[in-house]
């Protein structure tokens, strides 16, 4: 993966393929703190402890047949929130959920470019339209602090039977989106 | 600033075409979006889809994400998936061959048979 946006993907992939109903991101940079941090939060099946390791472990993946070639994701994600001297967390209960967090040093030479934002969100909203998103995006800049919420439930009530793959409404998320990561200065980062 | 009366409208306008035109789905589009095709460059060509389908207005599509199906050396692959007919699978896209698949097969109903890398289910 050459960005966080392509992680961030993954990861939420991940989300969706644990039968998430819900899914609420973060992304905060906070310039005081010296902070890019990434939070994925999913109320699906979750893992035990074992399994929860073991994602980690580059050398794991529930889906066996494969587990030598993918199950890679997590473990590349977290080596590269290490690489900008970041640090990395996965928690999880079986039943309920799991949230994944992954900070980055926002100046560190090593830290991997936020990347296409709109693009990951964009799809994933359209691509698992059953999945309620929470969208956060915070900035905090020279005393400055910009927001930006997205939830697609309120988006879905007013469409009613209209799909999200309608043009006009890619169109309007697409949008929001961009209006979204323009106002917290998150288009390259 | 996007507002939810923006959607109202939208909502509205979808619906008399609907009246008119019947609120079937023709074809659905599924990208495969596992790691490896994320890597090798499965949200481009999910962006296209959308783009071409926003550009041409097609209201009879749709597109889902899906994660991967183990055909890793061929990603990112593409299902497309039209009633009554067997599963055409697409490999090795790319954002051009997105664009291909969509004048040809989704608007003119032929197989782009060069892309094509599984049929049927
Ligand atoms: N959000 C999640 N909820 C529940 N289980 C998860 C989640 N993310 C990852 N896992 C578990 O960890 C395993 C490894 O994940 P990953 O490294 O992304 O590989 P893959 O998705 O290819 O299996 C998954 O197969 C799954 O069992
Ligand atoms: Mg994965």
């Amino acid at each position: 993966m050459q960005d966080i946006s392509l992680h961030l993907l993954d990861i939420i992939e991940n989300s969706v393929r644990a039968a998430a109903k819900n899914i609420k991101v973060r992304v905060i940079k906070d310039h005081k703190q010296n902070l890019l941090r990434v939070i994925v939060e999913d109320d699906g099946v979750g893992m035990d402890t074992g399994t929860l390791e073991m994602a980690q472990n580059p050398f794991y993946s529930s889906k066996e047949k494969r587990a030598k070639k993918v199950g890679l994701g997590i473990p590349l994600f977290k080596q590269n929130a290490e690489l900008a001297n970041g640090c990395f967390n996965m928690t999880s209960e079986p039943g309920f959920g799991t949230v994944l967090t992954a900070d980055f040093e926002l100046d560190h030479i090593d830290r991997m470019p936020l990347g296409n934002l709109k693009d990951t969100l964009l799809g994933v909203i359209i691509g698992h339209p059953d999945v309620d998103y929470q969208i956060t995006l915070l900035s905090r800049e020279k005393g400055r602090e910009q927001s930006f919420h997205f939830s697609t439930a309120a988006i879905k009530e007013e469409l009613g039977d209209i799909p999200l793959t309608y043009p006009d409404v890619i169109e309007y998320i697409d949008q929001s989106l961009q209006e979204g990561i323009q106002n917290t200065n998150m288009e390259v980062v | 600033m996007k507002t939810l009366a923006d959607l109202k409208k939208i909502r509205e306008k979808a619906q008399e075409e609907m009246k008119l035109r019947g609120s079937s789905v023709r074809i659905k589009i599924v990208v495969g979006m596992g790691t490896s095709g994320i890597a090798m460059g499965a949200r481009e060509v999910m962006k296209t889809f959308l783009e071409e389908i926003s550009n041409r207005n097609l209201t009879d599509v749709i597109v889902t994400q899906t994660g991967e199906k183990g055909l890793s050396s061929l990603e990112p692959v593409v299902d497309l998936i039209e009633e009554d007919k067997p599963k055409v699978t697409y490999g090795n896209m790319t954002p051009d061959k997105v664009k291909k698949v969509v004048v040809e097969h989704i608007v003119n109903g032929r197989i782009v048979s060069d892309y094509v890398v599984a049929t049927g289910n």
